[in-house]
């Protein structure tokens, strides 16, 4: 017998359920989604949303890479920054540097065509405006 | 009607077999099987994923790059029928696949042999660190000092003549 995993009773801040997150009903972004979204013009949107009183931090503080997770608001630029800081960002930062997978590789590995080694994408955090004095 | 090739594991999708999924922004992933429909829900990345072609292709596991890989393509012309045609095709297909897989199980024998050769270096350098399990580092020395003193008393004594 291993020792359970279960850490705690309380939830919050953490996944409910995680067979609900696997549902795709309500499917979160994939990396190839992401890496649209990285493109200047896509990103530039996104970092830049107007004020909705709905979204955490009034959809003002997003962080572009993570939006895999669930959608990466943030309440401040200090949750924000924080945010940048921890291994789960650094973590989708280091899958976002390969190509993403194609159903184009699925058949080049199935035998149509030769193996094309994935390219490399660089990937640096977002950069935050300090406007803050 | 066309053998599609599962996103995930790269598996032939016969028709009437697997699922397909549309995301929201209409791309197309088809998939062979609940398992590899199942993974690609939990965003596993397929080139990690030890079990799918795209792995082995991408680990070295299997032949990557060759000029066999190239008959299989994906061909949106149809095409008339022609008795001729049909039957060359055939052939040159079985001819195809006979060399593909002659070059793939070369492939990895040579692969494996690798194997070997790592594992007779690793048994030769277990036997050379623990000999002394076999044979004691200091064996025969006492011996072997007997003899010196013998041989160098022999000497003093003819010295002493």
């Amino acid at each position: 017998m291993g020792k359970s995993k279960q850490v705690g009773n309380h939830k919050n801040g953490r996944k409910k359920n995680i067979a609900k997150t696997w549902k795709t009903k309500r499917r979160t972004k994939d990396l190839d989604q992401i890496h649209a979204d990285m493109i200047p013009a896509n990103a530039a949107k996104l970092l830049k949303q107007e004020v909705d009183y709905d979204v955490t931090g009034f959809g003002q503080h997003y962080c572009l890479h993570c939006a895999i997770d669930c959608r990466r608001y943030f309440v401040d630029l200090k949750a924000m920054k924080e945010h940048f800081k921890t291994k789960v960002h650094k973590k989708r930062l280091k899958e976002l540097r390969e190509e993403p997978y194609t159903q184009a590789e699925a058949e080049r590995a199935a035998g149509m065509g030769s193996y094309v080694p994935p390219k490399k994408v660089e990937v640096q955090t977002q950069e935050v405006e300090e406007d803050m004095a | 009607m066309r053998i599609e090739k599962c996103y995930f594991c790269s598996a032939p999708v016969y028709p009437g077999h697997g699922m397909m999924f549309v995301r929201n922004d209409c791309k197309v992933f088809k998939f062979c099987r609940s398992k590899c429909h199942k993974n690609f829900k939990k965003k596993r990345n397929p080139r990690k994923t030890r079990w799918t072609k795209a792995f082995r292709k991408a680990a070295g596991k299997e032949l990557t790059v060759d000029n066999s890989l190239e008959f299989e393509k994906r061909r949106n012309i149809p095409l008339k029928y022609q008795r001729e045609l049909w039957n060359k095709t055939v052939e040159a297909m079985k001819k195809v696949e006979s060399i593909k897989q002659k070059r793939r199980a070369r492939f990895i024998m040579n692969r494996l042999k690798k194997g070997k050769e790592l594992e007779k270096a690793e048994a030769i350098n277990e036997v050379k660190k623990n000999i002394h399990l076999i044979r004691a580092s200091h064996a025969g020395q006492a011996k072997k000092l007997e003899e010196k003193m013998v041989q160098k008393l022999a000497e003093d004594v003819q010295m002493a003549d």
